[in-house]
């Protein structure tokens, strides 16, 4: 799964300490998500998607191998 | 989040206090041979004893060194604190990172054991055996810390 989180992170001109605590995770857990270390669950998806004013979908994406 | 199964942050602590001294004690106990099995000798209950000397039995206030009983309960007890209390910053990600340790942990223990098995024998197994009661909460708690440790120190220079 990709995302394009740190993309719409510098549309909005925010750090990743900032979005974490908007979203009440660790910065580290945004750092891994960006790298696509981290495939967050759903409740945190929804709540970046609340954040971004984005629809999931268009923060995540599924790649061929998910 | 809400979490299962934690104990508060302040714990850890708590935790560290009681782990280290007993741990300490109990390794220089074992590396110069210490009998300190004479100390503390208080009453106990018993729900089955077959001590030396006396009598097997159930249900038995008999009376004991209470000296590695003592040991082992802190050692436990500490290491759990450590092992789950909350981090600071406890999340999802740290959760995924605890369960993997967790297994990597339980893997590595059991592999040990099967390794001493095939490759030890008489006393040194048993002293294997002894070891393991305490090693499974070592081992996951060296992986879980380490892995925090990187985590921390990758992700503290980009922006």
């Amino acid at each position: 799964m990709t995302n394009n989180l740190k993309v719409l992170r510098a549309i909005k001109n925010i750090s990743q300490e900032e979005l974490a605590k908007k979203i009440s995770v660790s910065r580290q857990t945004i750092n891994a998500m960006e790298k696509g270390k981290y495939v967050p669950s759903t409740v945190l998806a929804l709540k970046l998607a609340r954040f971004f004013e984005n629809p999931v979908e268009e923060i995540f994406s599924l790649e061929n191998e998910d | 989040m809400k979490t299962h199964f934690l104990f508060p942050n302040k714990f850890k602590i708590l935790g560290w206090i009681l782990f280290i001294p007993s741990l300490l004690t109990f390794m220089l106990a074992s590396i110069f041979k210490l009998d300190i099995d004479k100390y503390l000798n208080i009453k106990v209950f018993a729900i089955y004893q077959e001590s030396i000397g006396q009598k097997p039995g159930f249900f038995e206030i008999i009376e004991d060194s209470f000296s590695y009983e003592l040991i082992t309960i802190l050692i436990i007890l500490g290491g759990l604190f450590i092992c789950f209390s909350k981090l600071k910053n406890e999340d999802e990600y740290t959760s995924k990172i605890r369960y993997e340790s967790l297994v990597w942990a339980t893997y590595f223990n059991y592999f040990l054991i099967l390794f001493f098995t095939l490759f030890l024998y008489g006393m040194p197994f048993l002293n294997v055996i002894v070891y393991n009661v305490y090693t499974l909460l070592i081992f996951f708690m060296i992986r879980f810390h380490y892995l925090i440790y990187k985590l921390n120190k990758t992700s503290t220079d980009d922006e």
